[in-house]
Parts: structure tokens; sequence; C-alpha cells
């Protein structure tokens, strides 16, 4: 009887041996990432909901199994707080872990990383968009149109839009870092190609408390058009200036008064939370679809947001877009290489992201790459802000940029 | 001329709000010889105590502005009693050094909170318009806060002259040591002038955030963009932090007026008045108001 009982407990000890040490090889693989930015420290207001989308976005694909056998997608998402050397540190420590794909963040951070991106030839998607990064690389993959392309851009649609048979007056309002400068450079080389406008000044902002000086300058040298790259912080500062002074155009182009336009990270809902009233009118280039469209796009925005309990600030925000997109590009690489068969490598994924074809809620349009072509969202939306949101004005794709491209 | 005559009032209103987030500054050192690094992380608290307050519980704006400044008082009170009472005689660079961490610390807990990492905006509780005299216009915001800073300026100006306490912090300031002899508390002074800089603190980020909106990264900086108007006053004196203040807002806005733009110049604004400060601090190194000691050896 003894023996019985024992020889049943083991038969049951070895079943569930053999159980434990299947069962991973049944529950799927996991591919592992990394992901570096600002969650807290200068530039969080955009990476912390930037953070937030791109945690939701893997947490869905993971929740869904939306890459299929039970695969699933690890990625650390760690806060460099905006400092190059943490960022440079966390890179080296996914390296360890031997990730396929870097989600990464700052403009400074990626110019510093960008020659071991193309030395350790990893796949890089940022959440910068400056022109610099894919100029000479290969790895860096670019989510949307870059600042250049915001910039450029906005410089045509004045083109396109001003009355009058004089060369529009532009003045650009910039950071003062290479993160500004590269668009301002690029706007430059678009003039000297044959767009028609006359860059009239370049503002390098501080912190300031009051731009009225600056203002009244612009507006004393005919500057009818003021195009800004920067973050929203001192845009809203110098729009509430401009509104208390009265010198803000209450239509596109007014003669005699500022019409302010501006790239990716000066627009959205931030701006209007800190600049109120005074940012109507503003004209903002951006590649995101925004929540304040109600398109069948923001609404499945929306619905993740919920799903993951995000607050209406975070939700609504084209950063937490920005974020999804960046982890969408990275979960359609890992399944369009395993759809092929492909051995999961970074070599594999590189040249699958090479072809990457998809279409994107988050996006303006679709996410297309090649082997030449490392923008994915080409497209960008021109947006008004009106009553309290930014509403959509228009698509537009720069003419000017390719010659700028072609001219280097 | 009305461009003349705007610039000057936008310098005087951005040199005021300068020489009020200056002040907290000025009332640690006057005390306590200690340069206040945490200084941006208290004029960002309070800005945000009064949002809180006046968003998130719907306490009618003004009082929330008067309670920020109660909960900094209080707050920067602690501060001393906790971590810097216990430094008294200690090295002034031990004590500063404690004010370096104490703003790692601060900007840790507030990143802990939604206000580290997003933007708002008081709620509009001003008329939007603005005031125009001569074609100078001023907005109500603005006009505000610049009362509010000469108003403050003044209830610490007649504080520090005429009250038993602030004559006994100017004592602690003078000589530790004689202060103690003549039955003044030093760590009681000490407490005072760390809760008034906690005051002045959220008045300061009241004032800014209600100009710049509220976002931590700019809020906290201006502790420190606030420095030099503290040297060129000289470290000591609440008048000297006025009219440095003032002269550093107007040196601004005339540079941003007149320099930038022309001869190939930008920027200007941010520099000059670096510039005068050092060229003043060649001629006078204690700052324009500041007390020049002499010891005798």
């Amino acid at each position: 009887m003894k023996s019985k009982t024992a020889l049943i407990f083991n038969a049951l000890l070895v079943i569930v041996f053999v159980f434990a040490f299947t069962l991973p090889a049944f529950a799927g693989k996991t591919y592992k990432l990394g992901m570096s930015l600002a969650i807290t420290g200068p530039t969080s207001d955009a990476g912390n909901p930037y953070a937030k989308g791109s945690e939701d976005w893997f947490k869905f694909v993971n929740e869904t199994d939306y890459l299929g056998d039970g695969d699933k997608i690890d990625c650390p998402i760690r806060d460099d707080q905006y400092k190059n050397d943490i960022t440079k540190r966390f890179f080296e420590e996914f390296l360890d872990d031997e990730i396929l794909i870097f989600l990464s963040y700052a403009t400074g951070g990626n110019l510093a990383l960008k020659r071991d991106f193309e030395e350790v030839q990893i796949p890089v998607i940022p959440a910068s968009y400056h022109e610099g990064l894919i100029v000479d690389a290969n790895y860096t993959f670019m989510p949307v149109a870059t600042y250049s392309e915001n910039a450029v851009s906005l410089a045509e649609y004045v083109v396109d839009k001003h009355k009058g048979t004089d060369t529009p007056k532009v003045a650009f309002f910039i950071h003062p870092s290479a993160f500004g400068r590269g668009p301002l450079e690029d706007t430059q080389k678009a003039v000297s190609l044959g767009l028609g406008i006359d860059i009239v000044e370049v503002v390098e902002h501080g912190t300031d408390l009051d731009n009225t000086a600056m203002l009244q300058r612009l507006e004393s040298k005919g500057v009818q058009y003021v195009i800004c790259h920067t973050v929203q912080t001192p845009v809203a500062t110098m729009l509430t200036d401009a509104q208390r002074l009265g010198v803000t155009a209450t239509s596109f182009g007014e003669k005699g008064k500022l019409t302010f336009l501006g790239a990716h990270y000066t627009g959205g809902s931030d701006l209007i939370a800190l600049a109120g009233t005074a940012t109507e009118g503003f004209i903002w280039a951006d590649s995101y679809n925004l929540t304040s469209e109600n398109n069948e796009g923001a609404k499945k925005q929306l619905e993740l947001a919920e799903r993951y309990g995000r607050d209406d600030k975070a939700a609504n925000s084209h950063n937490y877009g920005a974020g999804i997109l960046a982890a969408q590009i990275a979960t359609e690489a890992i399944k369009e290489t395993k759809k092929a068969g492909l051995k999961m490598t970074r070599e594999n994924i590189y040249k699958t992201m090479q072809t990457l074809n998809f279409e994107s809620f988050a996006a303006a349009g679709p996410v297309t790459y090649s082997p030449t072509e490392r923008i994915g969202v080409d497209v960008q939306n021109i947006y008004v802000a009106q009553d309290g949101v930014f509403k959509k004005i228009q698509s537009f794709e720069s003419q000017y940029i390719q010659k700028v491209r072609a001219s280097r | 001329m009305s461009y003349f005559f705007q610039i000057v009032v936008s310098g005087i209103v951005v040199g005021s709000i300068y020489a009020l987030a200056a002040l907290g500054l000025v009332l640690v050192y006057k005390s306590s010889r200690v340069a206040n690094f945490a200084h941006g992380q208290i004029i960002a608290a309070g800005a945000f105590i009064t949002f809180f307050l006046t968003v998130r519980l719907g306490v009618p704006i003004f009082f929330s502005f008067l309670a920020s400044m109660l909960i900094t008082f209080f707050l920067a009170m602690s501060v001393e009693r906790i971590f810097l009472r216990r430094l008294i005689g200690e090295p002034i660079i031990s004590v500063i050094m404690v004010t370096i961490g104490l703003a790692s610390i601060f900007d840790g807990l507030i990143y802990l909170t939604p206000f580290g990492s997003e933007n708002f905006s008081f709620p509009t509780f001003l008329p939007t318009e603005s005031i125009v005299v001569g074609g100078v216009s001023i907005s109500w915001t603005q006009l505000v806060g610049v009362i509010i800073t000469f108003v403050l300026i003044g209830c610490f100006s007649w504080f520090f002259k005429k009250s038993t306490v602030g004559i006994s912090m100017r004592a602690v300031s003078d000589d530790q040591f004689g202060a103690m002899s003549v039955g003044i508390s030093v760590p009681r002074v000490f407490a005072l002038a760390w809760a008034t800089a906690g005051l002045s603190a959220a008045a300061a980020g009241c004032i800014i955030g209600n100009i710049t909106g509220l976002n931590f990264e700019t809020l906290h900086a201006f502790g420190i963009v606030v420095f030099p108007v503290v040297i060129l006053g000289g470290l000591d004196s609440i008048l000297g932090a006025v009219v440095a203040g003032i002269i550093m807002g107007l040196i601004q806005q005339f540079a941003s007026g007149y320099l930038d733009g022309n001869f190939g110049l930008n920027g200007t604004g941010d520099v000059m008045p670096y510039i005068i400060l050092l060229i003043i601090l060649l001629f006078k190194p204690h700052g324009l108001f500041g007390i020049h000691e002499i010891e005798r050896v």
C-alpha cells in the first residue's frame, strides 16, 4: 500500500516537473526592447505623456496577444532626466540585455550616441525629430516629419497664403541650442534655393518674463510672421505678451500684425493650457492626429488611454500619441520580422524596418520606410488654434525640404 | 517715443518681479550668511500650492494666494528646523551644500506629483484687456504683480527697520555671538528668516506663474536667474535687491529693444545684464548696497 502511494506521488512529481519545464516553450517568446527618456526634469512635460503612450501600447500588445503565439514585448522604460550621460549609461545597460530596438528621446542624447548606434548596428526610434539624426546615419528611424520639415513647411505655407505681392517678412523664434538652430539653417537653405520669404530676424529666447521689446522690434521691422521652434513655455509667454500689446493678427497674415506659427513641440493642448485665449490663431505643423479631431484614430487613442486609466490631460496630449506611434513602429517591426520567418536579431529587425509600411491611428498619415527613406510619416497636418482646441486646416507635404536634402 | 516708454515700463515690471524673487535669497543671507540654492524650488512650490488650492479644492484665488504664503512660511521654517538648525556654527560651505541637497530633495518630491512634469495655468481672475496710457500698455497681471511686489518689499523693509524681531535679525546678521550675548535667540532668528523667505518665494512663484504659466522647470529656474540681482544689489540689502532688480530688468529690455537684431547682435537681452554686473562689481565688489566689512587683524 505504502509503495503504491509512493509510486503515485513520484508519478505526479514527474508530471509537475515536465510541465514546469515545458511551460515556457508554450508560453511564447519575449522580445526585449529598451526605452530611455525624460519622465522627470527638463522637457518632462513632453516625455511623461510620451512614456505613458509607449507603456500603454506595449501593455495592449501583450494583453491582446497582438504578436500571436503568446509572444510578448518587454520594454523597460527608464527616466534619464534629460541628461546625456544617464542616457548613455542606460543604452549600455540595454545593450548588455541584448535589446532589439532602442527607443530614445532627446536631440542631444541622440546626437551624442549617433556613432554608437551605427557601430553597434541597432535600430533606434527617437522622440527627437532633429534632421541631423538621420544625416549620415542608417540605423535611426524617425517616426514622423523632422523639425526642419515642420519649419520649411510653415515657411511654404506662409508663401502660399500670404496676401499681397511683396515677399513675406518672417522672424524665427528658436530655442538656444542645436535643437532650435537646425531647422533654421534648413529654412535658410530653402530660401537660398528659391523659397520666397525674407528672414528678417532670428530670436534665440532666454527665460523671459516679458517679450515686449522683442515684439515691438519685430513689428517695427515690418515682420508679419513669426515661426517658432522651441518648447511651449516661451511661446506661451510670447503669445500672452502679443495679446496684451494688441499685435496678434486676427486673421492669417493681417497687415501690421504678427501671425504666429510653430513646429511640433511648440503647440498642442499644453500650449493652450499655458497661454489660454492668447493661443487663438496660432498655426501649428505636426504629424500627429489630435483627439480634438474626433475621428476614428482619435477615438482609438482615447480608448487606449481609458483602458489603462490615464487622465484627460495625458489622453489628449499629442505626446501621448507620439509615444504610442514609437511603440507601434517597434511592434510592427517585430511582427513583420516574425511573419517573414526570420530569426529575431537586430540585423533582421533592421532589414524589416527598411520596408515597414503600416497605418497608425496616432499619426496623420501612414508610416512608410524604405532603404533610402528614414522618415516614417511624411504627411503633416496644419492646425490652427480655435475656440480652445487645435483644428486641422489641411495636410501638407513640403516640396523644398527635398531640395534642401538633395543639396547636402 | 512710446516705444521707449513701453520698454521702460516693461523693464520696471520685469525688474520688480526679479526683486521679489530675489528677496527670499536676501532674507536668508541677511540673517545667516547662507546662499540658499533651494530657493527656486520654494518659488515653484508656492505657485503649485496656490494652483492646487484654487483649481483642485475650489478655494478663491485670493485666499489660495495667502494660504500658499502661509504654508511655505511653515514649510521653510520646518526645513530650517529639521535640516539647518544643527548646522549653526558649522562652516558656511557645509550649510550651502545642504541647501544644494535640499534642492535635489525638493526636485524629487515635486517630480512625484503631476506638477513635476505637466503644464498648468491659473484660472483667469483679472481682466484680460491691457491698461493703455499714452500708447504704453501694461497687463493687469503685470500691474498686480508690481503692486504686490512693492507692498511686500515695503512691509519687509519696515519689519527689518522698525520691529523688534527685525532688529534682532539684523543684529544676528551683524554678529551672531554679540547678538547671543544680549539675549537674542539665534536659532529663532534663523527660523524666522527662512520662514519669511518662504513666504516671499510663494508670492514670487504665484506672480511668475501667472505670467509664464505653471511649468516646474521654468519656475525653479528663477531661483538661479535672480542670483545676479542679489549679487549686484549687495547680498544683504533689501533696497539693493529692488534697485538691482529694476536695473537688470531695464538693461534686459533696452538691450533686447535696441541692440538685438541690429549690428548683427542677438540675445543681448540675456547677456548684457551679466556684462553690466561684471563692470559694476569691478568698482563695487560688494554690490551696490552691500556692506563692506573691514576686519581688523
